[in-house]
């Protein structure tokens, strides 16, 4: 049998260097009986359809940013929202309590969950340091989803919608004054050429999906089965120790390349925390029983 | 019939074309409000949600809109410097199988691109952007060109039956 | 079947089809289509829907109507003529005269659009008609069209840079920075042999005016005005941080709607005749390129493209005996798909073997760019060929025949930021330190 499994991101991200393990444990274990082809950067069908690819046996297995589906169901979107869950532990708890309530979501349209794995924790990038949540008042703030142009507004700055590749120039021409992304975000469009100031506030962990088509899975004869499982299970513990080493090797590349990396004061992070007790409770109103599921089993583990 | 359907190939092209103006309207919207913002910040709403979306699908709705019109314009891009060197009776057969392949392979995708649309629905498939937009609607609006792209193409091969010479054209050399 | 006989059996179904006359976005899907049903065991008439509805709303993608649609108000308004005579006078003694137009037209637009078949759209719109009209002979005029109109990939900014960096993990504001020397050299070079086939051939170049005085030629450049609002405020827009290149776009066409209004020479019926030419343009472009999309995806289903680059990189060669390879696979690969796919589509296989021997991923991406604008102007797939023929009705071969120097210029100036990398290493390394 031979798959192919599209994923957005490109080779040298950790995540795609995780999926390749991963075939390779399969293919070791099948003793080739099941050989995955990782089709990276896009190449196979723009990250808006992956899902829907997979729901539809287009292709059998894929790769997706989680939170994209959040307008399909908050539950999906809870680890995009801002100072919810701010630590690898935490998210760790979130993903537990998210799992059983998107494996029925995604059972619903045949889609089997394998597993999850977190990008490191989103951190400020602005030009001169931010003591208080004031200080980002008036401020050109980059938001490209609902809960970040909300964020942007409860701080009094102004949301800008801007896409990744357009970050540096967006800073360059003033476009955008500030942004909330990961450290290696932040590496890979090298933010020192166009912000001094870099602080791991820990806004949120979002993590990447690796998602299969549970009628192609169920076809699969039980050895195959048991090794795609195994696999998954081992790439899932070995994406989050590879996620943990990203954020700090990237974190320190950052400081290597000059941008100033300082903690956040406390009196940022109670501010921060305000807003994102605000945004919260605008969520809880929105959420479906689902959401709400997942957020109650969030907190009772924390 | 003919001038309905000619008429019908008109709307949806000129639909089209307020389609792209439309887009031309809503980012130039976004640029003002960029510019408000720089001027007086917070006087006016700093961004209109999911412009980029709303772009994207209207591109999406001019592009497929159009299909019957520019092929009836002749718009369409065809290599024929081989087919014109034959005979015009020679001509007229090889662009009765070209058009008959081409209808073929349009109403394939025309059933395709319906299947798609009623796999959104069903699913209630979102976009993931700011404001969550219905995938089907958007959807359907390129599998109606499609289809009206495949009814101009069978329009042609009447006409071509009709004729018995060669009916494509393409655009005047300047 | 092996891999080689595949490749046969597509290429030899791809020529048969383009050949008999079929539309070039229907025999592309065509080949797609048996691509995935025959050598892969993917469904393809679903991949094919999800494609066509996945590429047909990027956010990309919008930028092209727009500027289309600013080309087509140019033309019917008199400002583009008015920029001719404007410019006539100053290029009236250089070799070449008004050709240059289309050289440094499509270098300015460069700075603009992100993509060539914009660029080639857009200039070619307003000049191919003038330049016709005052007698530039047809395949010189067509030539530095193609040409030149690929420099919108190479010149900041540009789509498939973009790709390329977030593909490869590189920064895109370093890319953007080493494309602008090689850049001007491509410049020189194109603008270099328009020169040369003018002084090598006199009777070739149309006279323009008599001998001017400067004054006169001041005065004459009053015509240039509008459009030179036109240019300062669309990338004027971009650096001043109010929009991004695709919004730019959208700011070009209300611009130039308003000058031609003011120049006094439109009207509402000349108007929607440019909406709806754009429509028709733009239409047919987003066709092929959706075809290109999807057998772009076919060809990642069955994989021959990378198999491909995996026999080289099988190969062991040394870094210049590597880039010799690679130049080579690239436009063969390149006659047949579009420059984006030819990068997704290998980048996976090609990028660990160009960095296990050294090469500088930022000059790569420079390099590969350059040889992605060659496939511009190669038939039977090359976009600039397709919008040209949309433009004048010449066929893509002819177009082919005349864009075949520039190939040349492109395949020297490969050669040329091999021997001197420095060309496109100097400015990202200044920004370094
Ligand atoms: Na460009
Ligand atoms: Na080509």
């Amino acid at each position: 049998e031979s798959w192919d499994m599209p994923t957005p991101y490109g080779d040298s991200t950790f995540h795609t260097q995780n999926i390749i393990q991963f075939t390779d444990d399969i293919r070791a274990a099948t003793d080739s009986g099941l050989d995955i082809t990782i089709h990276s950067a896009g190449s196979l069908f723009p990250h808006s359809e992956i899902k829907n690819a997979v729901r539809s046996r287009q292709v059998p297995i894929g790769e997706f940013f989680l939170s994209r589906l959040s307008n399909e169901d908050l539950a999906y979107g809870l680890d995009s929202q801002p100072f919810v869950a701010t630590s690898y532990d935490d998210a760790q708890i979130l993903w537990n309590a998210q799992k059983p309530v998107i494996t029925e979501l995604l059972a619903a349209q045949g889609l089997m969950p394998l597993f999850s794995v977190p990008w490191p924790a989103q951190g400020l990038y602005t030009n001169g340091e931010i003591a208080t949540v004031d200080d980002l008042a008036g401020l050109r703030f980059r938001a490209y989803n609902a809960a970040l142009e909300e964020f942007a507004t409860l701080a009094g700055a102004s949301p800008v919608q801007i896409e990744a590749s357009n970050i540096p120039q967006a800073f360059a021409t003033g476009q955008v004054q500030a942004m909330i992304t990961s450290p290696s975000t932040g590496v890979n469009s090298t933010a020192w050429d166009f912000v001094t100031h870099y602080t791991p506030i820990n806004a949120w962990v979002p993590k990447n999906i690796v998602v299969v088509n549970a009628r192609i899975f169920d076809g699969l004869d039980d050895a195959s089965k048991a090794a795609v499982l195994d696999a998954a299970a081992v790439a899932e513990t070995r994406g989050w120790e590879m996620s943990k080493a990203e954020a700090e090797t990237q974190t320190a590349a950052l400081a290597e390349n000059g941008i100033v990396v300082y903690d956040p004061s406390p009196e940022l992070v109670s501010g921060l925390q305000v807003l994102g007790d605000t945004m919260l409770e605008n969520w809880q109103s929105n959420a479906s029983e689902e959401a709400q599921k997942v957020l109650d089993a969030y907190f009772e583990a924390k | 019939m003919i001038r309905f359907l000619n008429m019908l190939y008109k709307i949806a092209g000129g639909l089209a074309g307020l389609l792209i103006l439309a887009i031309c309207l809503l980012i130039s919207a976004q640029v003002m409000l960029n510019a408000a913002g720089r001027i007086s910040p917070g006087l006016l709403p700093p961004t209109i949600p999911s412009y980029r979306d709303f772009s994207g699908f209207m591109l999406a709705g001019a592009t497929f809109l159009a299909m019957a019109h520019t092929l009836r314009a002749g718009g369409h891009i065809r290599v024929n410097l081989v087919t014109q060197r034959f005979a015009d009776p020679v001509q007229a057969i090889l662009e009765g199988i070209v058009l008959t392949l081409t209808i073929a392979l349009t109403a394939f995708a025309t059933w395709y691109m319906g299947a798609l649309v009623e796999e959104s629905w069903r699913y209630n498939d979102l976009s993931n952007g700011i404001i969550p937009i219905p995938l089907w609607a958007p959807q359907s609006v390129t599998c109606f060109g499609m289809a009206l792209l495949t009814l101009a193409l069978v329009h042609t091969l009447v006409d071509l039956i009709r004729a018995r010479k060669p009916v494509l054209t393409n655009p005047d050399e300047v | 079947m092996t891999d080689p006989m595949i490749a046969t059996v597509l290429l030899g179904l791809l020529i048969l089809l383009l050949a008999a006359g079929v539309w070039v976005a229907v025999a592309l899907t065509i080949v797609g289509l048996v691509a995935i049903t025959l050598f892969s065991n993917a469904p393809a008439e679903l991949i094919m829907a999800t494609t066509f509805w996945g590429h047909s709303h990027t956010w990309e993608l919008t930028a092209l109507p727009l500027f289309i649609l600013m080309g087509e108000i140019l033309l019917r308004s008199r400002l583009s003529r008015d920029m001719f005579s404007g410019l006539a006078p100053w290029l009236g003694r250089a070799p070449g005269r008004l050709l240059h137009v289309n050289v440094f037209g499509c270098a300015i637009f460069a700075a603009v659009s992100g993509s060539s078949a914009a660029t080639a759209a857009t200039i070619g719109r307003m000049s191919v008609p003038e330049l016709t009209g005052r007698g530039y002979p047809e395949n010189l005029i067509i030539g530095t069209l193609a040409g030149s109109a690929t420099l919108g990939l190479l010149i900041p900014p540009s789509i498939i840079l973009i790709v390329y960096g977030v593909a490869t993990e590189q920064s895109i504001a370093r890319l953007f920075i080493a494309g602008i020397l090689p850049g001007l050299m491509l410049i020189a070079l194109f603008a270099g042999y328009v020169a040369v086939r003018a002084l090598m051939n006199p009777d070739l170049i149309p006279t323009e005016t008599a001998r001017t005085t400067f004054s006169e030629k001041l005065h004459a450049s009053r015509s240039l005005i509008p459009v030179g609002l036109l240019i300062c405020g669309v990338i004027g827009s971009i650096y001043a941080g109010l929009a991004s290149p695709t919004d730019a776009a959208a700011l070009g066409v209300l611009l130039s709607i308003g000058l031609a209004w003011s120049s006094g020479s439109f009207s509402w019926s000349l108007f929607w005749q440019a909406v709806l030419s754009a429509t028709r343009t733009s239409c047919m472009i987003a066709f092929i390129l959706l075809g290109a999309a999807f057998l772009s995806v076919a060809m990642g289903f069955t994989g021959l493209p990378r198999n491909l680059a995996t026999w080289i990189s099988d190969m062991n060669l040394s870094p210049h005996i590597l880039l010799m390879a690679l130049t080579l696979f690239f436009i063969v690969l390149g006659c047949f798909l579009d420059g984006i796919s030819v990068v997704v589509l290998t980048t996976s296989v090609i990028m660990p073997m160009v960095t296990a021997v050294g090469i500088d991923p930022i000059w790569f991406g420079i390099y590969l760019v350059i040889v992605v604008e060659m496939s511009q102007i190669t038939p039977p797939v090359g976009f600039n060929l397709f919008v040209i023929q949309g433009l004048t009705g010449i066929d893509i071969l002819r177009v082919a025949k005349a864009a075949f120097p520039f190939f040349l210029l492109l395949l020297f100036a490969v050669v040329l930021i091999t021997i001197f990398p420095q060309i496109v290493t100097y400015l990202p390394n200044l920004m370094r330190n």
